[in-house]
């Protein structure tokens, strides 16, 4: 029903009918929004990044081919405009071992982290990867771990998505191990 | 950290829902961009005849003050301050910088003609 109604949707707008697009948004707002925040932590700033997600999306309705689910064309064009974003303006990311001290240095070591500090953690130490294993992690896991739409999305090959996962996962472990070398709390709560 | 942990946490989020007016907002975007002019596109014929005018001019003034006649007469008229002109990679030098000047102010005015401004 969905894609259908979005196929539907982009007959419409590319007919000159902008109530189209209008559909597309409503249906599509929330998933935009929550894949900009996997990148940024920050609601507004999320928002803004779906925005000109949107916007870009407009512009390049026409070359959509309709032999590729609208989702995964739709997510796929965000993901460059989110991308881009990123570029332009770089996270002020703090690496995770001066988290670690602050972290040891701000809590006794006996107190745990609460779970929701702790997957915060997890979930910034994403995207302070290298680009291409940060999208990769954050589009599978914001796909329910569908490797096949995660390879569609990211424009790669399934071995190509699936290496860069593996990869990924690695120096994410080797990330959050080293937090809790440097951490007695952090040891913890990752145990 | 166990990989089933990592999966579940990476896996797990609280979804956010849009701001009450961000479907409008987006609309409104998109409503300008559809109301506003076309860009224009880049004057590439118009480039193209500015570049090859500028290659021209570059190769044939560098050609004749490199023949150094000019530079011959030049010093023989202003005395010996000039010879250094007869130096070819002087002659060359000055041709080119003369040739890049005229150039800069052409697509300065080819510029300035395609927005529609006056200098």
């Amino acid at each position: 029903m969905g894609e259908d109604q979005d196929l539907i949707d982009v007959r419409r707008v590319l007919a000159g009918d902008l109530g189209g697009f209008e559909g597309i948004v409503r249906r599509w707002q929330a998933p935009l929004i929550n894949l900009a925040y996997r990148f940024v932590r920050d609601r507004g700033r999320a928002e803004e990044m779906a925005q000109e997600a949107f916007l870009h999306v407009f512009k390049q309705l026409p070359r959509f081919r309709a032999e590729a689910a609208f989702s995964s064309w739709l997510f796929s064009v965000s993901l460059n405009v989110y991308r881009s974003a990123l570029r332009r303006h770089a996270l002020p990311t703090v690496p995770l071992d001066v988290i670690a001290r602050a972290v040891s240095r701000e809590r006794p070591a006996q107190l745990v982290l609460e779970d929701s500090e702790r997957e915060e953690l997890v979930r910034r130490a994403v995207i302070s990867l290298p680009p291409k294993y940060r999208d990769a992690l954050t589009v599978f896991y914001f796909k329910e771990m569908d490797l096949t739409e995660t390879a569609r999305i990211l424009e790669v090959p399934e071995g190509t998505a699936k290496a860069w996962l593996h990869r990924g996962r690695k120096l994410l472990r080797r990330k959050l191990g080293s937090l809790a070398a440097d951490s007695p709390a952090a040891l913890e709560a990752l145990a | 950290m166990i990989p089933d942990d990592l999966d579940r946490i990476l896996a797990s989020e609280e979804p956010l829902l849009p701001s009450s007016g961000f479907a409008a907002a987006v609309m409104e975007e998109v409503q300008n961009a559809v109301s506003a002019p076309p860009s224009l596109p880049f004057p590439w014929k118009r480039f193209l005849l500015g570049l090859a005018a500028i290659s021209v001019l570059a190769a044939s003034g560098g050609w004749g003050i490199a023949s150094l006649s000019v530079a011959e007469r030049l010093s023989t008229a202003f005395g010996p301050a000039f010879t250094v002109l007869q130096a070819p990679h002087v002659s060359l030098a000055l041709g080119e910088s003369a040739a890049s000047i005229l150039g800069a102010f052409l697509l300065v005015r080819l510029a300035l003609s395609f927005t529609g401004a006056r200098p």
